[in-house]
């Protein structure tokens, strides 16, 4: 069921930061639409071997229901063009994606509104907002700070903590290559909209 | 972490260095080895300031958690 309030990760920091604090499940604290663009989802989990790359792909088929993954010209053309060159890495893919899914016109209609999800403000400054009173763009501290707020979660600075610490402790042991086949199988089944 | 890395990481902990920026100069670098990194070094995360945002927050907050008008 479609609802009044449309929450966009629109890069892929909130979704890393909460996937290190195991705090995935904070995004579904309130009641909206959770949208995250097909790109922005590939550039947190592409490597398995990743800070919370593996928790993002679990948490994301644990929650399909939920989760809108919106599909972008941006990561179609990208996927298309790694059909002649797998190693291809698009740095700004993901915030391209981001801006052309947020820009679509149908995506807030009648009374709807959006909250923009980002680590920080790289994408909001390529976005032209048509509508200040309909969008407001947070961070994943406001939004967890919010959350604290109302009292759903216990401390918003421990979350930023937690994601530190496992930043501080992870490997760098690129002990999954040989499941990247497997992963990219899996980015796509996610990515991938059914018909 | 090389030595010209930590000016790059100190710029963007201090919000004066956006995560692409950054990400690009330590070699498209992923966020995650920006997180790690970050705590390499001891640094913490850029915060979003808040003053001059409050109204924009609140507006947030008021859309997260409508309060039921009796």
């Amino acid at each position: 069921m479609s609802r009044d309030l449309k929450l966009f990760v629109v890069d892929t920091g909130p979704l890393i930061t909460l996937a290190a604090a195991r705090s995935l499940d904070y995004l579904l604290y309130i009641s909206a639409d959770l949208i995250i663009p097909d790109a922005v989802l590939h550039e947190a989990t592409r490597d398995a071997a990743r800070l919370g790359a593996e928790d993002i792909i679990d948490w994301v088929k644990a929650h399909r229901e939920q989760i809108e993954i919106a599909a972008t010209k941006a990561y179609e053309r990208y996927d298309l063009a790694r059909i002649a060159a797998p190693a291809l890495r698009e740095s700004d893919l993901g915030e391209r994606a981001a801006v052309e899914v947020i820009e679509e016109p149908d995506r807030l209609r009648g009374a709807e509104r959006g909250l923009l999800l980002c680590e920080e403000t790289a994408v909001l400054r390529r976005v032209v907002v048509r509508d200040r009173e309909r969008i407001v763009e947070i961070s994943t501290l406001d939004f967890l700070r919010i959350l604290e707020a109302e009292h759903r979660i216990q401390s918003a600075e421990q979350v930023f903590e937690l994601a530190a610490e496992a930043g501080r402790s992870a490997s760098r042991v690129e002990k999954l290559s040989a499941n990247d086949h497997a992963t990219r199988t899996a980015i796509l089944d996610l990515v991938r909209q059914p018909q | 972490m090389s030595e010209t890395d930590r000016p790059a990481l100190e710029a963007y902990s201090r919000g004066e260095l956006t995560a692409i920026a950054l990400r690009r100069r330590l070699g498209d670098a992923s966020f995650g080895d920006v997180l790690m990194l970050l705590g390499e070094a001891g640094l913490p995360l850029p915060r979003a300031p808040v003053a001059g945002r409050e109204a924009q927050i609140e507006r947030a907050r008021s859309w997260m958690f409508p309060r039921d008008v009796a």
